[in-house]
């Protein structure tokens, strides 16, 4: 009986130990779960939720043909969690070399065996988001993606990808100040920091929860507030005579050893900057690279090409015809204590105005302006104004140097201002608003704004429109402006612009040659010239404004026609041959017995293209929007192209141009890496996508 | 022989095997629900953990099948050739194996993992049960505590080899068994008092437990009538209570790997480590306790669904149940495994062999262990020590032992009534 109550005890015992032990857990997972639930569930909503910003894609600033002057590609930095479980020493201990060896064939910053220490001891202290190498690019990434353990994917291999997204000019230091740059913390600069705002759109916010090694990722759609991309800024830069003016600028100052230099030419109709150049010396290299926006802020003594403002404040009120002759004294007429004297020294006495102007004499203008205004200079000044100078010109990018005009009322007027004003000495003007005035002349008298920007596109579809804007209706009398313009005609025809004459065209302009005043010295201890020239072509029909300041050319040439002159020519030469009258001749001589290789593109510009050269090609494709041409030694064929608008288009061979009409046409956002045609496409041709998926070109 | 198969399945005791089916259903769902995978929507996938569980659950299924139609006389005799080859097993994975997670215990055949300690448990009850069938086996006997003693420490020490404290912690459920079988109740007593005391010891100063014992000996005498005798007594208490406290802080620090040492730390409150050995458990209890009463619903869970919580299919799968369906998920499922237990001692206890009674105590004793240490430790009662949930957590090897472990006593118990024809 005793043994069997014991086992019953044993028994019950048991029953009651287990239970009593089953009552712990129910008691602690009752504690757990609602007592301390409310707690332990703001926790993990806390610790695993949040409200994340999502950074919108920037806009891309194009020129006005389209081309990519800034746009965003995606960089990664890549980091390594070593405890990830899937990562067993096994796997790591046998292919940690070769990753170690792959990383250092991709970087090649680094031997194989130091990119195999590091992860070594990264993975012996247990590092859960261990960088491996930061900004590398796409392609770089593919290839790491491909490494063995990395191959494993981010739950094996612990491959931990973090995108960024880099600025990048396609075509690298073109118009690069103008394009500018908008960084935290700095004053924005260019294009870039000015319209900032449009392109930079508006981050989102998405609910996203962390999981393992850091990562966000997000939850669901709700309360999500989706990133609007942000805007396309058309510019407009013309990227050929930007490229030419840039060129020939660079070119120039170094053949003269020159400080700095900066090109602009404006659209005479409508104001529009066709291209913006601004070169300057790297102290310390030598080379030069655009690193100030000279032609915008740099507010500068204009020298003779100020004249052409002085005859015409004359001219306009009537005080004096361009045929009136006066003694310009050889050159040397005293004021007070001081001499004007011209350039070269000569035995010229009496000249027309035409005239003194075309040999640009100091002496000349001066005196006949002393003469009319000596007594009442406010007259001059108020006409000056007249013209339309002396307003900034409030053009889109900050950092505008102010111009200044002297008051005959003011402190610093004095006996010697006026002579000295009238020839380019005492008042300030950038090379823009110089232009603009010039500008202003070419264009019959009315004065255009400049402006750098004409459309605001988001994905293809224009949001916003800059028409050109007229600054001042007429700045002077017709017959003022008909006069003024012979007279530039003349410097080019017989003057001391001779030298940039042209058979093909004909030029008016102005040179300019200025001492630069030295800040001890004054003008007559130093020796610091600026040459400049502006003006405009085709002369009997301006299409181009063009201005050029080179600053301080040392290799003994210092007059505007010798050193900024030829930067206008060849510039104009250049705009006159491919724009405004294609030589077609040359070209056609170079073409025949030469296979012809054309991109995919749009159909018709093909055919004016094919045209325009004289080049026979066979029609395949009659209806077709979209050409691909077929080529060999002996004929061209055009080919359809077939593009259908809810599949990836094949972009593949295409110029970067289309591609990106193609492609955000169907609404797909286009990221385009290197230069060149299209060599590969992210999406595959043919496959469906969502509308503004982002497609990266690969060109080469 | 028509009449025999009959008979046989007419006695299987099919509620307890309901239940065991509900356990493995329930792991399934709560699998899926812990590794879900976007990619691979499908539950049946069996590229995923919760496809493979289903591959598992069916061999399973069928290898109860098998037992269930074995002839129930076999299992006695196989004991020591069962005990024989899990042992070889698990010897063997100390030099064939494979190391995951720093534990050298699993042997990998293709894309399978085998992990003997699973297996060596099964071996361990059979050849317990069989030697204590023995009838002049008797537990009282110093001799059969000895022998028991020696069939208990071979696995242990292996699977101490393989570096799984935790699978090696589960054979000291055995000393229910030979409670059951008559051991004194002493050694219980004693072993409590002894944990209480190392917990003591860590939790507070080794000088302060020692001088509380010394005072409530002293009381002890003091109360006692015959103060000679409780003075000697007492001093047999003290003398191992001192050497155990004393033990405690050296074992600690010298004997334990720094990670056990760190999670008993933060078991008990002495360091707040969120990030490190406190992890696991922290973010089991957010995952639990954000479950709330009832729960955030399938396939809702984020805690576990984003891989907040290590081990989430194996170790962890109960913070599943947890987030998911909340206090009312988890009190279910410590129904069902508490109305299973119970089932599993009845079985026992009505068995009419003493192999099967004790194979029955082992079975339950291990499972209670299983299950106790396992959710004891997801909730924060208890020091994360790695061993799975029977019958829900992933992994063919615990699945397929337990359910070998389960089918044997089903298939004794089914055929208990023809041992005494």
């Amino acid at each position: 009986m005793s043994i069997k109550r014991d086992i019953l005890w044993r028994i019950y015992l048991s029953y009651a130990f287990i239970a009593l032990l089953g009552l712990g857990i129910l008691v602690q997972a009752t504690r757990v779960q609602t007592v301390r639930g409310s707690y332990y569930r703001s926790l993990a909503d806390s610790l695993t939720t949040s409200y994340r910003s999502i950074d919108a894609i920037r806009g891309n600033i194009y020129a006005a043909d389209g081309s990519l002057l800034a746009t965003s590609v995606p960089i990664y930095d890549i980091r390594m969690d070593l405890k990830v479980d899937g990562l067993t020493s096994e796997i790591f201990e046998s292919k940690i070399d070769s990753l170690g060896r792959g990383l250092s064939q991709i970087f090649g910053d680094e031997s194989g065996r130091e990119y195999t220490r590091r992860l070594r001891e990264a993975r012996r202290a247990g590092k859960r988001n261990f960088l491996v190498k930061r900004n590398i690019d796409y392609q770089q990434l593919q290839q790491v993606k491909e490494l063995p353990i990395f191959n494993l994917g981010r739950y094996k291999g612990g491959l931990v990808v973090e995108q960024k997204s880099k600025r990048e000019m396609p075509f690298r230091h073109l118009a690069k100040r103008t394009i500018g740059y908008a960084l935290a913390g700095v004053a924005p600069v260019g294009l870039e920091g000015a319209y900032d705002r449009v392109l930079a759109g508006e981050g989102g916010k998405r609910l996203m929860q962390k999981i393992a090694g850091g990562v966000w990722m997000p939850i669901n759609d709700r309360d999500e507030i989706a990133p609007m991309n942000g805007d396309d800024i058309i510019t407009t830069l013309d990227i050929n005579i930007q490229d030419v003016a840039e060129a020939a600028l660079l070119r120039t100052l170094e053949n003269n050893a020159a400080d700095h230099g900066c090109v602009v030419v404006m659209e005479v109709a409508t104001g529009q900057i066709k291209a913006i150049a601004n070169l300057g010396r790297d102290s310390e290299e030598g080379g030069y690279y655009e690193k100030y926006n000279y032609a915008i802020g740099e507010s500068i003594e204009p020298g003779s090409t100020f004249k052409l403002a002085s005859l015409m404040v004359g001219l306009d009120r009537g005080d004096f015809k361009p045929t009136d002759s006066i003694d310009i004294e050889k050159g040397k007429v005293k004021f007070f204590d001081r001499t004007m004297r011209d350039s070269e020294e000569h035995d010229h006495r009496n000249m027309t105005i035409t005239d003194l102007f075309a040999i640009s004499s100091n002496a000349g203008v001066a005196k006949l302006i002393n003469q009319h205004y000596g007594k009442n200079p406010q007259l001059y000044v108020d006409g000056l104004r007249k013209l339309g100078l002396g307003e900034p010109m409030n053009i889109e990018i900050t950092g505008e140097g102010k111009p200044l005009i002297k008051d005959p009322k003011g402190k610093g007027w004095s006996g010697v201002t006026l002579p000295w004003m009238s020839v380019g000495y005492e008042s300030r003007f950038t090379p823009l608003q110089l232009l603009t005035f010039y500008n202003a002349v070419a264009n019959n008298g009315v004065m255009m704004k400049p402006y750098l920007v004409q459309e605001v596109r988001n994905f293809g579809h224009v949001v916003q429109q800059y028409k050109p804007v007229v600054l001042k209706d007429q700045i002077a009398s017709k017959s003022t402006i008909t006069e003024a313009r012979r007279m530039l005609e003349a410097v080019v025809e017989k003057g001391t612009g001779k030298n940039l004459k042209s058979d093909q065209y004909s030029a008016a302009g102005k040179t300019g040659t200025a001492q630069v005043a030295n800040d001890r010295y004054g003008y007559r201890e130093s020796m610091k010239y600026r040459a400049s020239f502006a003006g405009y072509f085709p002369a009997d029909n301006p299409r181009y404004s063009c201005i050029v300041v080179i600053a301080n050319p040392k290799k003994g040439l210092y007059y505007g026609s010798y050193v900024a002159g030829p930067v206008f020519k060849e510039i104009a030469d250049k705009v006159y041959a491919s724009i405004i009258n294609p030589a077609m001749e040359e070209v056609k001589k170079e073409q025949s017995h030469r296979t012809i290789v054309m991109k995919n593109g749009a159909h018709q510009p093909a055919q004016v293209v094919l045209k325009k050269l004289g080049i026979e090609y066979l029609e395949k494709a009659s209806d077709a929007e979209w050409v691909t041409a077929v080529s060999d030694t002996t004929s061209l064929a055009l080919e359809e192209l077939t593009v259908s608008s809810r599949k990836v288009p094949k972009v593949l061979g295409m110029g970067l141009q289309d591609a990106v009409y193609l492609l955000e046409n169907a609404g797909l956002k286009v990221v385009p890496m290197g230069k060149g045609r299209v060599k590969k496409q992210s999406i595959p041709a043919g496959s469906a996508f969502r509308k503004n998926q982002q497609i990266v070109l690969e060109l080469s | 022989m028509q009449r025999q198969e009959k008979t046989i399945f007419q006695y299987i005791d099919k509620w307890t095997i309901l239940l065991y089916f509900i356990l493995t259903l329930i792991g399934w769902v709560a699998i899926y629900s812990a590794v879900y995978n976007e990619e691979h929507k499908s539950i049946f996938d069996l590229s995923q953990n919760y496809g493979k569980q289903l591959l598992w659950m069916g061999s399973s299924y069928l290898l109860l099948t098998i037992i269930l139609a074995l002839d129930f006389r076999i299992f006695e005799g196989i004991s020591p050739i069962v005990y024989g080859v899990t042992l070889l097993l698990g010897a063997g994975v100390l030099f064939l194996g494979r190391e995951v997670n720093g534990a050298r215990a699993w042997f990998e055949i293709g894309s399978f993992r085998l992990q003997p300690a699973e297996f060596m448990k099964l071996g361990t009850v059979m050849m317990v049960a069989y030697y204590l069938s023995n009838t002049d086996a008797a537990i009282s006997k110093l001799k059969a505590k000895l022998v028991v003693g020696m069939l208990l420490a071979i696995p242990v020490a292996l699977i101490f080899l393989q570096h799984d404290t935790g699978s090696a912690l589960v054979y000291a459920s055995f000393i229910f068994v030979l409670y059951r079988e008559g051991l004194s109740v002493n050694y219980l007593v004693f072993g409590g008092l002894s944990i209480l005391v190392v917990v003591l010891t860590l939790l507070l100063d080794e000088w302060a437990v020692s001088i509380s014992i010394a005072i409530l000996l002293a009381l002890y005498v003091a109360l006692s009538r015959k103060k000679m005798k409780a003075f000697w007594r007492g001093m047999l208490v003290a003398g191992p209570a001192i050497a155990v406290i004393f033990s405690v802080n050296y074992a600690f620090e010298n004997i334990l790997e720094e990670h056990q040492r760190q999670r008993i730390n933060v078991l008990l409150g002495k360091v707040e480590d969120y990030k490190g050995a406190g992890y696991n458990v922290h973010q089991s209890l957010i995952a639990i306790g954000s479950g709330g009463f009832f729960g955030k619903g399938f396939l809702q869970g984020t805690q576990t669904k984003f891989d907040f919580v290590p081990e989430q299919s194996t170790d962890f799968i109960f913070c599943t149940i947890g987030e998911e369906y909340g206090f009312l998920g988890s009190i279910a499922v410590l129904a069902l495994y508490s109305l299973l237990l119970i089932r599993i001692l009845n079985l026992a206890e009505r068995q009419t062999t003493r192999f099967g009674r004790v194979y029955g105590y082992g079975v339950a004793s291990i499972l209670f262990f299983h299950v106790f240490v396992n959710i004891g430790m997801a909730i924060g009662l208890l020091p994360v020590i790695g061993i799975p949930l029977p019958f829900i957590s992933y992994g063919g090897s615990s699945m397929l032992s337990f359910t070998i472990l389960f089918g044997i006593l089903i298939r004794l118990d089914s055929g208990r009534k023809l041992v005494l024809r």
